[in-house]
């Protein structure tokens, strides 16, 4: 069975996903036996690439989609969702 | 955004050939300063290394964009680097990094970074476009690279 998992979040880092959020996003997406895919209007960028992820522009105020598939799809959903609600661990 | 235009010609230098990390920022900052006659060279590397020390700009596939903001600075100011042989940058897919476009850029301004980022992003996603920057023999034929994936 095809299990894939998607959520929706809110980009709340002042920054955005700059540089440094993409490559931390982009080193837990490698983490986990899934493929995660970030969807943004209609661009989307798999979620292991930091050059496709700083295409999406996303900046502060931003919705994302998050899809996940794959036997971890639902711990990567979970752990990804958790890295841009908590602003990529920056402090604003 | 045109790279071409965001990188000067004078800021485009290729086959170079520095040894580690800290040699690299090093000329990045030299090379920065003459565009920035305000700033320092002390504080355009103090400003590259801060970045790096909260993460490596290694991005992936044997490219790095490192960069620092400037308090005052009207203008970005771009550099593109392809050193000979690839060098450890700590990269996040632990590749070993020959293409560096190091950035200056204003404090503040953040979604004109992300602007820029993903103009430079967009370029350098696209393998032909690294594999004639990684086969260009010298400055003015790395810059005509930049040129020509503009059209």
């Amino acid at each position: 069975m095809r299990r894939e998992y998607e959520g929706v979040f809110l980009i709340k880092n002042k920054l955005g996903l700059h540089a440094r959020a993409a490559t931390v996003l982009a080193q837990l997406s490698t983490q986990f036996n899934a493929q995660v895919t970030l969807h943004q209007g209609d661009k989307s960028a798999p979620g292991d690439s930091v050059l496709a992820l700083l295409l999406l522009e996303s900046s502060q105020g931003k919705e994302v989609k998050v899809t996940c598939t794959g036997p971890d799809a639902q711990d990567a959903l979970l752990a990804i969702g958790n890295l841009i609600e908590d602003k990529f661990h920056e402090s604003e | 955004m045109k790279l071409s235009t965001l990188i000067s010609e004078d800021c485009s230098k290729a086959a170079v050939l520095f040894n580690s990390k800290k040699r690299i920022l090093q000329y990045i900052s030299e090379l920065a300063q003459q565009k920035i006659p305000s700033a320092n060279q002390h504080e355009i590397l103090e400003a590259l290394l801060c970045r790096e020390k909260l993460g490596s700009t290694g991005i992936g596939k044997g490219i790095a964009i490192p960069h620092g903001r400037l308090p005052g600075l009207n203008n970005i100011v771009a550099i593109i680097l392809v050193n000979q042989q690839a060098i450890p940058f700590d990269a996040y897919d632990d590749r070993n990094v020959d293409i560096f476009v190091a950035l200056i850029v204003p404090d503040g301004e953040n979604k004109q970074h992300l602007e820029t980022l993903a103009s430079i992003a967009g370029k350098l996603n696209n393998k032909a476009f690294c594999k004639r920057l990684r086969q260009a023999s010298n400055d003015s034929e790395l810059h005509q690279v930049l040129v020509e994936f503009d059209k």
